[in-house]
């Protein structure tokens, strides 16, 4: 696992109201047995903007592409992960 | 930091220029900036991708200034004109500016006020909605959308801390009314609670009223100015 995975799950994990759950790649935020509600996700996504600006690149999340994204993007931890890495290396 | 749409005049600009004689870092937004006495960024909010763009910025640029953190959505079009002679590229037009420009901001700049709550959005419908104007119906219906989105909105921000109502005015004394006749303003006043023809003055009270802590129980409202 990566450096940057490993913080996106840090990420999740200080959002989640659920302190002891083990995040891994296939924690599920969203859809059946969900880590996250949709107030969460947003909270979610303003932390990985913060993780983001502290590794030099807008972690994006509002675009039109992002949104449409977004479906896949938050259906498990590594699915978000890897769109996460992906857009720090497109910003690179 | 205060972000108002429509800056460059009208209820924008009144509004803008009421917080900034109060002290409130105000940052307008209009599709011509040239010459504003505030912070402005030049920005047409019918456009996502310039609202995104304008939003990206003020993150850069510190949007916690000041002690008060709102967004007013102002900016506004309109066209008095029966809907069976309102070409079709004015319909999108007032769509797109009042209703997609509203939702497009809130979009857009909900994330920097959620990161500084509590917070309050302001959106701007009109007494046209609530009388059903006849030679209204295209801006009426597009800020009867504005209303709608604001009462939803409100509870999709509220766990944020984010309150989120509308201001309705009646004929107010700005551009957009300009060329409207004296006698059909006058049979729009007589229908309010108060049969009396507001000044941007009063609009401004309400904004403040709506920013005051006093109004942090209230969210997802009609503002009527002047009573509907």
């Amino acid at each position: 696992m990566s450096d940057i995975e490993q913080q996106v799950y840090s990420a999740i994990a200080s959002v989640a109201d659920n302190k002891t759950a083990r995040i891994g790649p296939d924690t599920e935020l969203i859809g059946e047995g969900r880590l996250f509600d949709s107030m969460k996700l947003v909270e979610l996504c303003l932390a990985l903007e913060d993780l983001g600006g502290d590794l030099g690149f807008d972690f994006d999340w509002t675009s039109d592409a992002a949104m449409s994204r977004s479906a896949s993007m938050f259906r498990t931890a590594g699915a978000l992960a890897a769109e996460f890495i992906g857009q720090m290396q497109r910003a690179a | 930091m205060i972000l108002v749409t429509g800056a460059s005049r009208g209820l924008g600009r009144a509004i803008c220029e009421r917080l900034v004689a109060r002290g409130d870092s105000v940052v307008g937004l209009a599709r011509k900036v040239a010459g504003l006495p505030f912070p402005a960024l030049e920005c047409d909010v019918a456009d996502a991708v310039q609202v995104r763009a304008a939003a990206k910025r003020l993150r850069a640029d510190e949007f916690q200034a000041g002690p008060r953190h709102a967004l007013v959505n102002a900016a506004g079009i309109a066209s008095m004109n029966l809907a069976l002679t309102t070409p079709a590229g004015v319909a999108r037009r007032i769509v797109e500016t009042n209703l997609l420009g509203t939702i497009h901001c809130c979009q857009q700049f909900g994330p920097l006020l959620i990161r500084h709550k509590p917070a309050r959005i302001i959106n701007f419908s009109t007494i046209a909605v609530a009388l059903g104007l006849k030679g209204e119906s295209v801006y009426a219906a597009s800020k009867a959308g504005v209303e709608s989105f604001t009462r939803v909105f409100a509870r999709e921000m509220a766990d944020f801390d984010v309150t989120v109502n509308c201001i309705a005015p009646g004929p107010i004394a700005t551009d957009l009314i300009r060329g409207v006749p004296k006698q059909q303003i006058d049979a729009v006043v007589a229908q309010q609670v108060i049969p009396r023809q507001f000044s941007p003055d009063a609009v401004c009270d309400l904004v403040e009223l709506l920013l005051s802590p006093l109004a942090r129980s209230i969210s997802g409202e009609v503002l009527h100015v002047g009573g509907a």
